[in-house]
């Protein structure tokens, strides 16, 4: 695809997702915010296609799309959650949070621009490991040796998928099962062990 | 194409945004939502840096699996909350993180 359009599409889909995460924050009955955070996460997962993570964005809208946002909608229906009543005082309370959620979001716009290479577009973890090798740590000739610097310039590179000889599942998978298999088997106990203390919280307390 | 600080700077926004809702909002299904905001604002990130550090078009896959952990400990985390917010409800007849005052009274 044109590299042009896609950029559009980014921007949309990004402009499109604060949107409806700042309609998270913002509407007030429960069921809304929770639509609206189905849409939030249908657009990321776009985002995520966008960036060549096919499998991510799948995942994406398999679980937060689907098994998340029915969970929370099967609870807030269950609960009957009625729409939150505006307490006295509050106001000042909401501009502070809004002014520190200001202030973080505008600390992570300038971190991100000064990141080392962020002007030339560069990779900010590849920048940092060349002015690694060009330190005097007393061995020269462990220098690191410059890369190609041509995946780097001006922007993220350009998707190929022919290189990659497979499709994206399945090198994700390799990688998941070769390299972080034991992981993958700790994550299935934690997972266990989610659903058992949900079952065991879900339970009726004693009166006592 | 878009260069790696848009999307980091998109994620910031997207996190800042989630930290707005869990601290503004009383209800706490509401805050409960920011938090999943806040965890694929992370995930976003991971993703673009997997994108920036791969050579040849072809991403460093370790970002992705671990984004994929995130989801899975994110559905965990939403089970058990879902769980403590029932029983809250149960025990308090209301899901306002107003009424959560016993150790202040």
């Amino acid at each position: 695809m044109d590299p042009a359009i896609s950029a559009i599409i980014f921007y949309v889909l990004a402009a499109a997702a604060l949107l409806s995460a700042v309609g998270v924050v913002a509407l007030r009955n429960p069921v809304s915010c929770a639509l609206s955070m189905a849409l939030c996460f249908g657009f990321v997962a776009a985002i995520f296609f966008g960036m060549g993570a096919s499998f991510i964005g799948i995942a994406q809208i398999i679980t937060y799309a689907g098994a998340v946002l029915v969970l929370f909608l099967f609870i807030t229906m269950m609960l009957d959650v009625k729409q939150e009543e505006p307490v006295s005082g509050s106001r000042w309370f909401c501009i502070a949070g809004m002014v520190m959620a200001g202030v973080l979001a505008g600390i992570f716009c300038t971190a991100t621009l000064r990141l080392p290479g962020a002007k030339e577009g560069r990779c900010p973890v590849r920048v940092l490991v060349e002015n690694l090798g060009e330190l005097d740590v007393g061995n020269k000739t462990q220098a690191v040796p410059p890369a190609s610097p041509s995946p780097y310039g001006g922007s993220l590179p350009a998707l190929c998928p022919e290189k990659r000889g497979s499709s994206d599942a399945r090198l994700l998978g390799e990688n998941l099962f070769s390299h972080y298999s034991i992981t993958f088997a700790i994550l299935s106990f934690a997972l266990l062990a989610g659903a058992v203390g949900a079952v065991a919280l879900g339970r009726k307390l004693p009166r006592d | 194409m878009t260069p790696l600080s848009h999307y980091l700077i998109f994620s910031g926004v997207l996190f800042s945004i989630g930290l707005a809702g869990a601290t503004i909002r009383r209800n706490i299904l509401v805050v409960f939502m920011c938090l999943e905001l806040m965890l694929t604002a992370a995930n976003v990130a991971l993703v673009g840096f997997s994108r920036a550090q791969g050579l040849e078009g072809v991403p460093v896959y370790d970002a992705q699996v671990l984004v994929l952990f995130i989801m899975a400990i994110a559905a965990a985390e939403v089970a058990v909350g879902l769980a403590l917010i029932v029983a809250m409800f149960r025990a308090r007849r209301g899901v306002e993180s107003s009424s959560l005052t016993s150790l202040k009274d």
